[in-house]
């Protein structure tokens, strides 16, 4: 599961935006100033302090009340301009769409992968349509607005051109808000009404807490990895089975909240930490082709020398996993082979508030595949709106930024340049991330695209050195300043994988906060200080009579 | 008093109206070139304009088709930057945004925004001044009454006509009650009677005490309405003063009296023979088009279906 989030380095996340943002906006002092100087003279550095003065003193005599006039007209005008007709074309969509994406005949196979099909299919198009339509309005506001002249009677008031960037961004912000609040209302029902009934037990939220995973090896000592079986190199590991081989997981601050109370086959409820499992299994020999590969959990307190095994399981379908339940009292073995009665949290959770949980497979010769992902403690299911409307936030976050980065743009370039600026700038963000940072990291064998091109016409791979001659010095300085710039493109690219919150929604998992929402809101708002501050800086210095 | 035709640099200002009121407006060496895409001048807008413009007058700026009046109005309100030379516009550098609150500008085309109407234009510019919301309603109901345009005040600016724009764009030049009033081109678009209404109120303005610069090739109305002129060409300042003196033609007389017999004017021309005036002529005035067309729609109004008689 590609969803499980990574910790966000927050400190350093920010310590990294601090720094760019302090390059940047040297440079730019830097620059102006000097050219102050050289076309002004002595007297250009008393006319530069007082210009920065100047914007130094709009900057803080905001007004929230002519922000607020701006921003509605902002509203008024995309409203006026037929913004609303994205509409239609989400109607239109929506009317079709149910062709496509049902199966008539309702099959078991469909109904599993249904939500996954809906909720992927509805989060991809208020993704697409909310961006296309903020990033033209986006763009051509200031254009046109200085095009028709009409800004002539706006800047002529005291209104600041700080507030007119900042004003025009919320105002799109909030016809952004009202487009998606509207559609995606609108999603919701529609998803409950074309999911199968079958397949609605999957509309829910999960809300997993994750655990850190180590192995020991088929003698019992502690490992990096598991087996690699050939199979899936990186993502799992795998345990062999009927040997001291175990995959184990161990969650952090568990506590009697975490409990949930269940039903046996009996109809009887009881209290149990809800497990959920997606193991995946690789069988050596054929075995047993009635059942798939058995596995057992093993509940831990080393502390206190107890185990606890439970019964001998089957691992469940590799994408739909299997869910249960380890009863709060439960019947532990002491090293001296001695039976008693636990309870999972006051006997098995250590003193410092963690409990080890360890997978065996029990059938021999036979693999178990595991990743840090495939085993959780479940809590109990938020509502799938909570998750579904977090992603919307995501998509809500994307269209704050674009629309940030769209106005910033065209503050300096007209309408149709800004959007070809901002569409390339996204899109890079979105597929040339990993692509710059391998180059950068030497992932990738061969040098840089100048030495790539020496290589391909001379037939030469990528392990054999270069030939040391002047030439090939040129081609690796080339390189090197080309790295360099890539570098500085990588450092001002938006990490926009953290908008997308499809996976968890559609898998059924409730948004992660910290790790993937918070980081949204940070990208966001991390771009949003120094755009507004660019976009301010560029229409202050432009002569809006200019064509 | 003398009228001068000035050099570029060197017009002097033949006004005494308003000796020792304070500028309003003054500008010093005021130049602006046009750039093209390599920084390379391209057109010299306005070369070293110094002049003032005092508390209380109703000054014109005048000049032919790219003579430099629309960029010195632009320069004066911060749209444009000067290539050389200092601004200084009620007691405030151009480019200081907080002189605007004291300020009212109708540009040369209304560049309103014509999605909104004629309440909400009003009530959005009032806003831009912070005034409080019952302020904004009574100033706006105030002003669509003075344009007259209230009864279109619901419908969006896209269907006015152009004279309705206009005066909807005097309208939010005024929202804010300035001390200081910009007008570029105020009568462009606008019919004989909204002309008439447009020079009856920069003249009530003045009344009140406001500074007012207008900018106009209508000769007849900034004549009518301007107490001092300025006349630029190709950029240069070419004459400055006030309008009655520079207007007075030095070497004549004009003699008005109630229509003479033909016996009265034959002796009037035998005094002014004996005296040695050669070039005399007598006839009858004729008034302005202008007046002769108000006064035409003045009566259809109070006698409505009647043919009139001139």
């Amino acid at each position: 599961m590609d969803f499980l989030p990574d910790p966000f380095p927050l400190l350093s996340a920010f310590l990294q935006w601090l720094a760019v943002i302090v390059v940047i906006f040297s440079s730019v002092l830097l620059i102006t100033f000097t050219s102050n100087l050289v076309s002004n003279g002595a007297r250009g550095a008393a006319l530069y302090g007082q210009s920065l003065g100047q914007s130094l003193v709009e900057i803080f005599s905001t007004s929230v009340s002519r922000c607020y006039a701006l921003a509605k007209l902002t509203f008024t005008e995309a409203i006026r301009r037929k913004a609303l007709f994205v509409f239609v074309v989400f109607a239109v969509l929506f009317m079709f769409a149910g062709w496509f994406l049902s199966d008539p005949d309702q099959s078991a196979k469909y109904a599993k992968d249904a939500v996954k099909i809906h909720v992927t299919f509805i989060l991809n198009v208020l993704t697409w349509l909310t961006m296309i339509v903020m990033l033209l309005l986006a763009c051509i506001g200031i254009p046109e607005d200085i095009r028709l002249r009409s800004i002539h009677t706006v800047v002529t008031k005291p209104a600041r051109r700080f507030e007119i960037v900042l004003s025009r961004i919320l105002g799109y912000v909030g016809v952004g808000t009202v487009l998606l609040g509207i559609m995606s209302a609108t999603s919701l029902v529609w998803i409950y009404r074309q999911v199968p009934v079958s397949a609605r037990s999957e509309l829910t939220a999960r809300q997993p807490i994750w655990g850190q995973l180590s192995f020991l090896d088929r003698m019992g000592n502690e490992t990096t990895a598991g087996i690699n079986v050939g199979d899936i190199w990186d993502y799992r590991s795998y345990i062999e089975g009927a040997t001291k081989s175990r995959a184990i997981w161990r969650f952090e601050n568990v506590t009697p909240a975490m409990l949930t109370t269940m039903t046996d086959e009996d109809g009887k409820t009881y209290e149990a930490l809800r497990l959920e499992s997606r193991i995946e299994a690789f069988r050596s020999h054929k075995g047993n082709m009635d059942r798939t590969t058995r596995f057992q959990y093993i509940i831990l307190n080393p502390e206190r020398n107890l185990e606890v095994t439970a019964a001998t399981l089957e691992i469940g379908d590799e994408f739909s996993g299997r869910t249960d339940g380890i009863r709060r009292t439960l019947i532990a073995e002491t090293k001296d082979n001695e039976s008693k009665t636990v309870d999972l949290i006051n006997d098995l959770v250590a003193k410092d508030g963690s409990l080890t949980i360890a997978v065996a497979c029990t059938d021999p010769g036979q693999y178990l595949g595991m990743a840090r992902s495939d085993l959780f403690i479940r809590l109990p299911d938020a509502p799938f709106a909570v998750t579904f409307f977090k992603a919307i936030l995501g998509i809500w976050l994307f269209m704050v930024l674009t629309v940030t980065l769209g106005v910033t743009a065209s503050t300096f370039v007209k309408g149709p340049f800004a959007i070809m600026t901002i569409f390339t700038f996204l899109t890079v963000s979105i597929t040339g991330r990993e692509f710059i940072r391998k180059l950068l990291s030497d992932e990738w064998k061969g040098g840089g695209a100048f030495e790539s091109a020496y290589r391909i016409p001379t037939y030469m791979n990528d392990t054999t050195d270069l030939p040391s001659n002047p030439g090939t010095q040129l081609i690796k300085w080339v390189d090197w300043i080309m790295n360099g710039f890539l570098w500085l493109i990588q450092q001002i690219l938006p990490n926009v994988s953290y908008f997308n919150m499809t996976g968890y929604v559609a898998n059924g998992f409730d948004v992660d906060n910290w790790n993937t929402l918070l980081p949204a809101v940070l990208v966001t708002i991390g771009y949003f200080i120094p755009c507004v501050l660019i976009g301010y800086y560029c229409l202050r210095s432009r002569e809006l009579e200019a064509k | 008093m003398s009228t001068d035709v000035a050099s570029p640099t060197a017009a002097k200002d033949s006004s005494s109206l308003s000796s020792g009121n304070e500028p309003v407006i003054s500008i010093r060496n005021l130049s602006k070139d046009y750039r093209d895409f390599w920084g390379r001048p391209k057109v010299k807008a306005l070369k070293s304009l110094t002049m003032e413009v005092r508390k209380g007058e109703v000054f014109g700026l005048l000049g032919p088709n790219g003579s430099g009046k629309t960029t010195t109005m632009k320069l004066l309100l911060g749209l444009l930057f000067p290539t050389e030379g200092e601004i200084s516009i009620l007691g405030k550098p151009a480019t200081d945004v907080s002189k605007n609150e004291r300020i009212g500008y109708l540009p040369e085309e209304s560049y309103l925004y014509r999605f909104l109407n004629a309440e909400e234009t009003l009530d959005f510019y009032g806003r831009l001044f912070r005034l409080p919301a019952d302020v904004r309603k009574q100033r706006t109901n105030e002003l669509l009454e003075l344009v007259k345009v209230s009864h279109a005040r619901k419908r969006q600016l896209k269907e006015y006509s152009k004279g309705m724009t206009r005066r909807i764009g005097l309208a939010q030049a005024l929202i804010n009650d300035p001390e200081l009033i910009l007008l570029d081109e105020p009568t462009s678009g606008l019919d004989p009677l909204g002309n008439r209404d447009m020079k009856d109120l920069i003249l009530k303005l003045k009344e009140q005490g406001k500074t007012i610069v207008m900018c106009s090739h209508l000769l007849a109305d900034v004549q009518d309405v301007c107490d001092r002129i300025a006349i630029l060409y190709g950029g240069e300042l070419k004459v400055m003063g006030r309008v009655d003196e520079l207007v007075k033609e030095q070497d004549a007389t004009q003699i008005r009296s109630s229509k003479l017999s033909e016996a009265a004017a034959s002796e009037v021309l035998d005094v002014l023979k004996k005296h040695g005036v050669t070039d005399v002529q007598i006839d009858q005035p004729t008034s302005s088009l202008e007046d002769l067309f108000l006064r035409t729609v003045q009566e259809s109004r109070e006698r409505p279906g009647r043919r009139i008689s001139v």
